[in-house]
């Protein structure tokens, strides 16, 4: 509905002076009475309203009682026929949105203002109609709907179109029918009502790409004029080109002459929108991209801010993936710098430096110096994301960007910011050795005087790391033993951590260290007594807490391999239990999604002490259905249990999916089947599995669904023997059952049923089901110290591929390992690339694999494999999966 | 009416400008939103539609402007009848005489109503329509059936009438226009 009406008080125009000043509900309510006068004062009743749409639109809730009451009184004043407050009445109806059992009452008051000769009637009455109607009113009111969304008055028609477009969420199998009409409406002369029709046509259409495809072939011929349907044009069109870049290897884009002659169009919106299209474009080359970007560059001089903060920001975007493209408005974007909006002068001068060559780097971080104090934290962090990415591409450049960083430290700024820099200076200390010295005295300066616990402990955990492997490791003592006098209990905590790991690993400071941690012996916090104690016993000890020096080392600096929210499940389960508490049982692998359904690990025992609570998985749920099989029992520990794999279409009468469990010597595959045929109840339902590519596995056991009624999916069994090992193999699959018939009325099934049997898709059994995900924390470490004793290194061509990032995914679902430290993200236009993976094998055996990437020629890509494992038969597996998949 | 009659009349209906509300109930099908149309325009159509909510009509009878609010007869709407009929000037009942099987449920409906408090003292007009038809009720039965002696609290009316025929339309108006209250 149009903007409310807001009625001011005339006499007090020249104040300022808000009409809602200090009102409240009960007050209103009270008012709301003068609805049920019999002489009703419709600007008394509007102004009624207004109050209430107001409190409503603050977030006052109204009680169930209220909103009835109100609503009801509300209905009274359709007796009045005068057009502002009708309007107010449709506002507040659907405000107030009363249950569908109360709303029903306004439904023939409705109808009859739909038919009216009013158009603000017709208009407010279908937008309201359509929000209070259900299936069976709207066949009933569909015909008007259909008149109006071609009707004249294009108020009247875009209420319709718009409604349309609500209904099409409940209702679509009837909105769908309107489509001549809509199409109608799509070459309406009103700008509103021919965007909206082009807005509710591509939605009737969505699902189906043909359509749409074709839509847009027609309209992009020229016949949309509304500026606003232009821009959604250029939407659709941009979302074919993606969809069918997948079929055009060569050649023009499609569609591209169109998006390019958008940029000439008379309206900023269009021309923004087109320009925008085609930076967007994937794999967008630097022809196609520089008519967009000189159109953008004329908007960065703009009077207007928006286009101004349009632009710059397209352009940031453009930046990241083609730099050079942009460097032409840097003369644009410098002048930026000052702009009063402080949102435009962030994005300009990130812009810059991204596109920036190593000379300008220094007069850019002299203007940013100037304006870091005049803009808000959140846009301090983008700029130090900016300049810790500059950093990284000019690693000459470090002293003055670490500088940088370093003075901002020193500044006022809230966590988020301060947690950005911290871990911008971590960064370029690990990947700019010659940065680490002065980056280490710079965080130490900062945990001297740093208010927050979070960032005080995690530099002193990377300082322990790092400090002792500097050439003068004794100077950093002082700032964390300062910490052990200064701080609270936490931060202390961490510090006497961090000085065992200086004492472990610089013999020379051993003795001083000794007597640091002995004075924190007698600290007032329990857990730092405990960790000093631990500590000492532990490197001056008698070789009772820990064998070895390597022991030692192991301890203080190996990473716990366990993702911390499984090891709290297992103690939450462990504190009502009897059985004694055993690390090695916590699962080891990371669950991404909690959504979806995952691979879990096997480790846990479904013990008696585990609570009869809801599985805290989908492994622990597939582990309890799985031993509650008594066929199954015999098979010893579940291993893994694969991602559910469809093996029907979608849609079809039938979906099965199957998930497969691997034990050592065996593997179950477990079919979730559906059935979604109302008329049809399947019984004896049993899947039957052709191993003739499979010879290593035999088929010992099965166990069939008995029945399986219409839309209650069931599970079936078929068990396998296999040797021990990663044996693949390829399952043909066959569903068979007997099928009765079932009267939809009654939902009674026939006596007489008939075999039928139904194809699905082939089955893998791949070498990713017998590799765990398993993250580390620290791959280098990790990498370290497994040693280069079972490690084999190879190289393979991947031959030609679309691109890295989907030869990057390709190996990485083959091996079905855990991306660690965000390496599966390619950035979009490098040549090469190192992705590192992680992964327990079957037999509990730890695997990392280094993939090194590289693009020679057109699209060939070519791959160097390194792996290192507790075993080297492990690391031959992973390179003859690599080489066979 | 002659012409210096309804020169009077107009006069007459400026100064003397009287107003009434009135609610419309019954079951579904007893032809309250018939009455209506008789009652405002004259005319009669024998393909309606169920009435879903309310309809609201000004209807001005001489000096006398009748507000209606015509509610739906389904019983999901029965529950509100109730909020539509406090403070009026009078409730008109309608009943469909010749649907002898729903009068038991017709006259529950009523009873019910008209026990809540709210709207205690509210004259009562209950309608007998559809006389038209062989099979109506007189008006003795219908008093009886739907226990019209057994509502002591208010004055109760009953005429029999016929939407279809205009039959005793006359007498309805001029009982209501007596029940009518002056506008201040």
């Amino acid at each position: 509905m149009a903007q409310p009406l807001i009625k001011k008080d005339d006499d007090r125009d020249d104040e300022e002076y808000s009409p809602f000043l200090g009102i409240e509900k009960g007050a209103v309510l009270q008012e709301a009475r003068v609805f049920n006068d019999p002489q009703l004062d419709p600007k008394r009743c509007s102004q009624v309203i207004t109050k209430l749409l107001y409190l409503l639109n603050q977030g006052d809730n109204f009680t169930k009682v209220e909103a009835t009451e109100v609503f009801f009184s509300v209905t009274k004043l359709f007796q009045s026929k005068e057009i502002g407050l009708r309007r107010m009445v449709y506002l507040i109806i659907k405000e107030l949105s009363p249950s569908a059992d109360e709303v029903i009452i306004v439904t023939s008051s409705l109808m009859k203002d739909m038919t009216s000769k009013t158009d603000m009637y017709r208009a407010n009455a279908i937008r309201v109609l359509c929000r209070i109607t259900d299936g069976t009113l709207l066949t009933q009111i569909e015909r008007y709907l259909k008149q109006a969304i071609v009707d004249k008055n294009p108020v009247v028609a875009s209420a319709a179109l718009v409604s349309g477009i609500h209904l099409l969420q409940t209702n679509p199998e009837i909105v769908k029918r309107w489509s001549n009409e809509v199409q109608e409406a799509v070459q309406s002369r009103a700008a509103l009502v021919q965007f909206h029709a082009l807005a509710l046509l591509h939605q009737i259409r969505q699902n189906d790409r043909l359509a749409v495809s074709k839509l847009v072939t027609s309209l992009t011929r020229g016949t949309v004029r509304s500026p606003l349907a232009q821009c959604l044009l250029i939407r659709y069109t941009s979302q074919v080109i993606r969809e069918s870049s997948n079929n055009t290897q060569t050649g023009d884009r499609p569609f591209y002459d169109y998006l390019e002659s958008c940029l000439r169009h008379k309206a900023e919106m269009v021309i923004f929108e087109a320009a925008r299209a085609i930076t967007e474009l994937s794999g967008v080359t630097n022809r196609e991209l520089t008519p967009a970007i000189t159109v953008l560059q004329l908007f960065l001089s703009s009077s207007k801010p928006v286009l101004r903060f349009a632009a710059v920001r397209t352009l940031n975007k453009v930046a990241m993936t083609h730099p050079m493209a942009v460097t032409n408005c840097n003369i644009d974007m410098e002048s930026l710098i000052s702009d009063q909006n402080r949102s435009i002068a962030t994005l300009a001068i990130t812009t810059l430096l991204k596109t920036g060559n190593e000379s300008s780097v220094d007069r850019l971080m002299k203007q940013i110096t100037n304006f870091m104090s005049d803009i808000a934290d959140e846009f301090k962090i983008v700029v130090v994301e900016a300049i810790r990415s500059l950093c990284l591409k000019f690693p000459l450049k470090y002293r003055s960007l670490m500088n940088f960083l370093s003075n901002i430290l020193r500044e006022e700024g809230g966590f988020e910011y301060k947690k950005a820099i911290v871990d911008s200076i971590v960064i370029l200390i690990r990947d700019i050795p010659e940065a680490k010295e002065s980056g280490l005295f710079h965080l130490c300066e900062f945990i001297e005087d740093c208010e927050f616990t979070y960032l005080s402990t995690q530099i002193l955990h990377f300082l322990g790391n790092e400090g002792p492997k500097t050439s003068d490791p004794s100077k950093y003592i002082r700032y964390i033993y300062n910490r052990v006098i200064l701080e609270n209990a936490t931060v202390r905590a961490g510090a006497v951590s961090t000085l065992a790991k200086f004492g472990a690993l610089v013999d020379s400071l051993k003795p001083r260290i000794y007597v640091l941690l002995r004075r924190c012996l007698f600290d007032c916090d329990d857990e730092v007594r405990d960790r000093a104690t631990l500590y000492l016993n532990m490197l001056v000890g008698d070789g009772s807490v820990s064998e070895t020096d390597k022991d030692v080392k192991d301890f203080l600096f190996g990473s716990l391999d366990i993702p911390l929210i499984n090891l709290e499940t297992s103690l939450k389960n462990y504190v009502p239990s009897e059985e004694t508490f055993d690390i090695d049982s916590v699962p080891k692998e990371v669950k991404s999604q909690p959504l979806a359904e995952k691979k879990a690990p096997g480790k846990k025992q479904s013990g008696l002490g585990a609570p009869p609570s809801a599985p805290a998985s989908a492994f622990d749920a597939y582990e309890k259905i799985l031993s509650s099989i008594p066929e199954f029992s015999s098979f010893g520990k579940l291993f893994k249990s694969s991602a559910p794999v469809e093996l029907t279409e979608a849609e079809t009468e039938y979906s099965v999916n199957v998930v497969k469990h691997v034990y050592d010597g065996h593997v179950v595959f477990q079919y979730n089947c559906t059935n979604t045929i109302p008329e049809q109840l399947l019984e004896n339902v049993i899947v039957q599995v052709d191993c003739s590519e499979a010879e290593d596995f035999s088929e010992i056991a099965s166990k069939p669904l008995r029945s399986l009624p219409y839309d209650s999916p069931g599970q079936t069994f078929v068990a396998f023997e296999k040797p021990e090992g990663a044996i693949l193999g390829k399952f043909g699959n066959t569903l068979r059952f007997i099928v009765k018939e079932v009267d939809p009325s009654t939902g009674e099934a026939e006596d007489d049923g008939v075999e039928d049997e139904y194809q699905l898709e082939e089955l893998e059994v791949v070498a990713a089901d017998y590799i765990l995900k398993v993250g580390v924390s620290n791959f280098r470490n990790a990498w370290e110290s497994m040693g280069a004793n079972c490690e084999r290194v190879d190289e393979y061509g991947l031959g030609q591929r679309e691109s890295l990032a989907e030869a990057v995914s390709a190996v990485i679902n083959i091996l079905g390992m855990q991306p660690c430290e965000g390496t599966e993200v390619v950035p979009s236009n490098s040549r090469s690339h190192t992705c590192l993976l992680s992964g327990v094998f079957m037999g509990n055996v730890k695997v990392l694999v280094r993939l090194s990437f590289g693009v020679e020629g057109p699209k060939q890509v070519a791959m160097k494999l390194a792996v290192r494992s507790e075993d080297q038969a492990v690391s031959d597996a992973i390179h003859e999966i690599v080489s066979s998949g | 009416m002659g012409l210096w009659e309804a020169f009077l009349n107009w006069l007459r209906s400026l100064f003397f400008k009287q107003e009434m509300e009135l609610s419309l109930i019954g079951l579904q099908n007893a032809g309250k939103t018939s009455l209506v149309n008789v009652v405002a325009t004259g005319g009669y159509s024998e393909d309606m539609i169920p009435t879903v909510g309310f309809n609201m009509r000004k209807v001005t009878k001489g000096n006398v402007t009748i507000k209606l609010w015509d509610l739906g007869g389904q019983p999901r709407f029965r529950s509100m009848w109730e909020r539509y009929c406090r403070a009026v000037s009078a409730i008109v009942y309608v009943v469909d005489a010749a649907d002898r099987e729903n009068l038991s449920i017709s006259k529950s409906e009523l009873h019910d109503l008209l026990n809540k408090p709210s709207l205690s003292g509210i004259p009562l007009l209950v309608l007998g329509n559809k006389i038209d038809k062989p099979e109506a009720l007189s008006k003795q039965a219908l008093t009886d059936q739907m226990e019209l002696k057994s509502i002591t609290d208010r004055e109760v009316c009953c005429f029999m009438i016929s939407c279809k025929n205009s039959t005793n339309i006359d007498s309805v108006i001029d009982w209501l226009v007596k029940h009518s209250k002056s506008k201040n």
